[in-house]
């Protein structure tokens, strides 16, 4: 309840493990102003006509608050950036993962090892779906599937305005713009659905740019493909059969042609 | 004109000259920075009313899932109205025109540096808040909250209300920073014999660090409008990805603007309640320089992180790293200036009166909403946290507690000054409690579906079953977006209280004005400049300017008063002679 989702991912780990650092501080520092003024407010309240000792404080005093308030911003500013880093490595697959599944891209922001080989997935915004691509060039509309224990590289990509991708429990969440490639990372340690969303106001259906990763065993993964390859190819061909029946010439081809309704602007 | 903003002026006055035009017309051509002052404070109020009123139809939509009570485009356009009524056309001209109308009184000035540019900058403001409201005539504003290029694009919002937003926000930040300007000349050249930079009172010492901020900000602002409207209707491309432009430029620029927007919530708040606890205490701060050097460091460093805003961003990670340190650097003065606060109150003979009880729920919000804050002032957390409803709660405590609670503890502390007369103590306490126990309801649950991922400023959420993994054939592994209903029931019930307790106050405000207890100039025995003039205070303000001798010059004229009464009889006991 007062948690983030837990951790599917090693970089949700990280994540995670700094939020409840930070709730700790917040919570206690909160409670604490809270709790002095408070009890100062009652402890002190008098009647009008008395007048208090008219107390300042010394130099030293405020030089150590200052300290001690500087100590803490310094300590949560080491943290920060260890858990970042942390965060932007891509770790490897382990062994219930997908083997050897795709080719090492060029790297950006994170550090990918030279020994693994993340699956690399191109996640694409528009309004107001996400479409995903999958190394061999198959596709698939607001589902995402993935094999388990297998490190997936998410290229973040958007054909009209700014959106942002987020699923709790596998990371954190990531600009997607137009024209510029962004990336994040995860690598799912359970089998199952896990929901997202976007987390971009991008107009009038915004609220239902919703997302969901299908995690699965790499046998089944592979399968899922075959079967979404096929799909797709009888989706076009009947499309090609339509055309031709009503006699338009089929020059619209592959992704286009089986969009959902609410596709591109 | 600049011997006319020395100190030394002649003493001559002319008033009580019958007007020959209506009253109406005098207020709102004055150049009498109280006039101006008090025009500003009563736009604001008023459009907090508004704002208010698209808030609470916004948490109505919100009141169950997919709730189809209001149209997703009407939704789009409530929300735009009222973040944009909520920071440009209340939050900032309540700051700016109580420090317009009591900047003056505090340093011991007959007027502003520049008495029309106040008036102007007033009008432009209230031009831009009817501009923004007038629209919804026509088309509204719809590109959310900021509005990010490509999605502000013709390409994508082709209606007009973008420009409705552009013309509005751009007028009432060219407005905000006329007064700005105005206010820094006035502190810099006409404060009182003796009233050094040392010696300002926090509230005038944090005009003008508002005002810098201002000064920063609001040019940022209007050149990122006008690009945003030259790309629009000009055939510009300076957020276009496709032409070699970038939107990133866009979010930059905005959100150095609102980072200083979000600083000028907190810094008025800060300096009205450092003049608030030691009134009400009976003692001095416990160190004003360190007040006063808090809230410097706090606009200069806020400003710095302005990155904050945006770290899930494609930026650097070297950019990234150094909005974290500047964000995290404000908890020294965050932290300097609460502390300073409890130590005032110590031992002090506290008088609860309605300021005192505002000032005091001012840095309870505000220490929340800021220790909220500071979670998403680290970049991992941040990736978890941004862009869900925690980020409005944080944001709204914030606001709440800043411009709502500290603004009100300002208007109860200085509206005899104002108005000559006192605010309804008993509606004060109603309206307080109402605000605190309104504000926990409606934001708390927000932090709490902000962390099973409710995303912001979304017209709906979804029922728990449609996250049930039905149809997949697959078990789900995480209980996101679960609970959602609840959250935002009780969301919604907390505004209605909280919007109850706002209103009360703004009722209460109206009434007094004709049914307030009259008040002498110093119902408080303030030690501040302004209650040495009378309530509400002649247009020159002064009769004689008095030297100031101390950082507390009331209290050196009380006491002069005093000893030279000590031996005499007590006939000239009103005397409201300058210390000699």
């Amino acid at each position: 309840m007062f948690g983030p989702e837990s951790a599917h991912s090693p970089n949700a780990d990280d994540l995670n493990a700094l939020y409840w650092v930070l709730l700790a501080i917040a919570v206690a520092l909160a409670l604490a102003i809270n709790g002095a003024l408070i009890w100062l407010a009652m402890r002190y309240r008098t009647a009008r006509g008395s007048e208090p000792r008219r107390l300042r404080s010394r130099r030293p005093a405020q030089v150590l608050v200052a300290g001690s308030f500087g100590v803490l911003a310094l300590v949560l500013f080491v943290l920060g950036v260890v858990f970042t880093e942390s965060a932007s490595d891509v770790e490897p697959s382990g062994p219930d993962g997908l083997q050897a599944s795709s080719q090492l891209t060029a790297q950006r922001d994170l550090s990918i090892p030279v020994d693994t080989e993340p699956l690399t997935i191109t996640a694409s915004g528009q309004q107001w779906l996400w479409r995903y691509e999958y190394p061999d060039g198959t596709y698939s509309y607001y589902e995402l599937v993935v094999p388990v224990d297998t490190a997936v590289l998410v290229e973040l990509d958007s054909t009209d305005v700014v959106h942002r991708w987020w699923v709790p429990g596998l990371g954190g969440k990531f600009d997607v713009v137009p024209n510029q490639v962004s990336r994040t990372w995860f690598k799912a340690d359970t089998e199952g659905v896990y929901y997202g969303s976007s987390y971009q106001f991008s107009g009038a259906s915004y609220a239902a740019m919703r997302t969901e990763v299908q995690v699965v065993s790499p046998t089944e993964y592979q399968a899922w493909l075959t079967q979404q390859a096929d799909d797709i190819a009888a989706a076009q061909d009947f499309v090609q059969e339509e055309l031709a029946i009503r006699g338009e010439p089929g020059t619209r081809s592959g992704a286009a042609s089986v969009q959902p309704v609410g596709g591109e602007q | 004109m600049s011997g006319a903003i020395t100190p030394q002026r002649p003493e001559l006055v002319s008033e009580g000259v019958p007007s020959r035009r209506p009253r109406w017309l005098e207020i709102a051509t004055s150049g009498d920075h109280k006039d101006v002052g008090r025009m500003l404070v009563a736009a604001s109020l008023g459009f907090l009313t508004l704002g208010l009123l698209a808030f609470l139809l916004i948490r109505l939509q919100l009141i169950v899932p997919e709730n189809t009570l209001i149209e997703p485009v009407t939704f789009n356009r409530l929300l735009s109205v009222m973040a944009a009524t909520l920071v440009m056309l209340f939050a900032l001209p309540l700051a700016l025109g109580l420090f317009t109308y009591l900047v003056p009184l505090q340093v011991g000035a007959r007027s502003l540096a520049f008495p029309r540019l106040a008036n102007l900058g007033a009008w432009l403001y209230i031009v831009g808040g009817a501009v923004l409201y007038i629209s919804f005539v026509y088309t509204p504003p719809e590109a959310g909250v900021n509005p990010l290029p490509p999605l502000s694009d013709t390409a994508f919002i082709s209606n007009n209300g973008v420009d409705v937003w552009i013309a509005a926000v751009g007028l009432s930040a060219l407005g905000f920073t006329l007064l700005a300007l105005n206010l820094l000349v006035t502190l810099r050249k006409m404060r009182a014999p003796g009233l050094a930079w040392r010696r300002l009172p926090p509230f005038s010492f944090s005009a003008a660090v508002s005002s810098w901020i201002l000064l920063v900000i609001g040019p940022a602002m209007l050149a990122a409008l006008t690009m945003l409207e030259i790309d629009r209707h000009f055939g510009g491309v300076f957020f276009d990805p496709g032409e070699g432009g970038a939107p990133t430029y866009w979010q930059h620029l905005s959100w150095i603007f609102f980072t200083g927007c979000y600083l000028l919530m907190i810094l008025p708040a800060a300096g009205a309640i450092s003049e608030i606890l030691p009134t009400f205490s009976r003692k001095p701060l416990i160190s004003r320089r360190a007040v006063n050097a808090s809230m410097a460091a706090i606009g200069a460093i806020g400003l710095l992180a302005w990155m904050q805003n945006m770290f899930t961003a494609s930026i650097p990670v070297g950019w990234l790293y150094f909005a974290m340190l500047a964000a995290l650097a404000l908890i020294v003065p965050l932290g300097v200036l609460f502390v300073n606060w409890l130590g005032t109150l110590a031992s002090g003979a506290i008088e609860m009166r309605a300021p005192m009880l505002f000032a005091l729920g001012a840095i309870s919000t505000l220490s929340i909403g800021l220790t909220a804050e500071l979670a998403h002032a680290v970049v991992p957390v941040n990736w978890l946290l941004a862009d869900t409803t925690d980020s409005t709660g944080a944001t709204g405590y914030v606001l709440v507690g800043g411009s709502v609670l500290g603004g009100l503890a300002a208007l109860h502390y200085w509206f005899p000054k104002m108005t000559g007369r006192l605010m309804g103590e008993s509606q004060a306490r109603i309206s307080f409690w109402a605000i605190i126990a309104g504000v926990q309801l409606t934001f708390i649950p927000m932090f709490l579906a902000g962390l099973n991922g409710q995303p912001v400023d979304a017209y709906k959420y979804y029922e728990d079953s449609v996250y049930d993994g039905s149809g997949t054939g697959l078990e789900v592994v995480t209980d996101s977006f679960q609970s959602l209903d609840t959250y935002n029931l009780l969301t919604t019930i907390g505004a209605f209280i909280l919007v109850t307790g706002i209103v009360l106050s703004l009722v209460n405000a109206v009434r007094s004005l004709s049914h307030g207890v009259r008040a002498g100039h110093d119902p408080w025995g303030g030690d501040t400049l302004e209650w040495l003039a009378l309530s509400p205070p002649p247009p020159h303000n002064f009769d004689v300017v008095p030297d100031v001798r101390s950082d507390e010059p009331m209290r050196d004229i009380r006491d002069a008063v005093r000893e030279r009464q000590a031996p005499a009889p007590p006939a000239k006991a009103e005397s409201d002679e300058p210390v000699a």
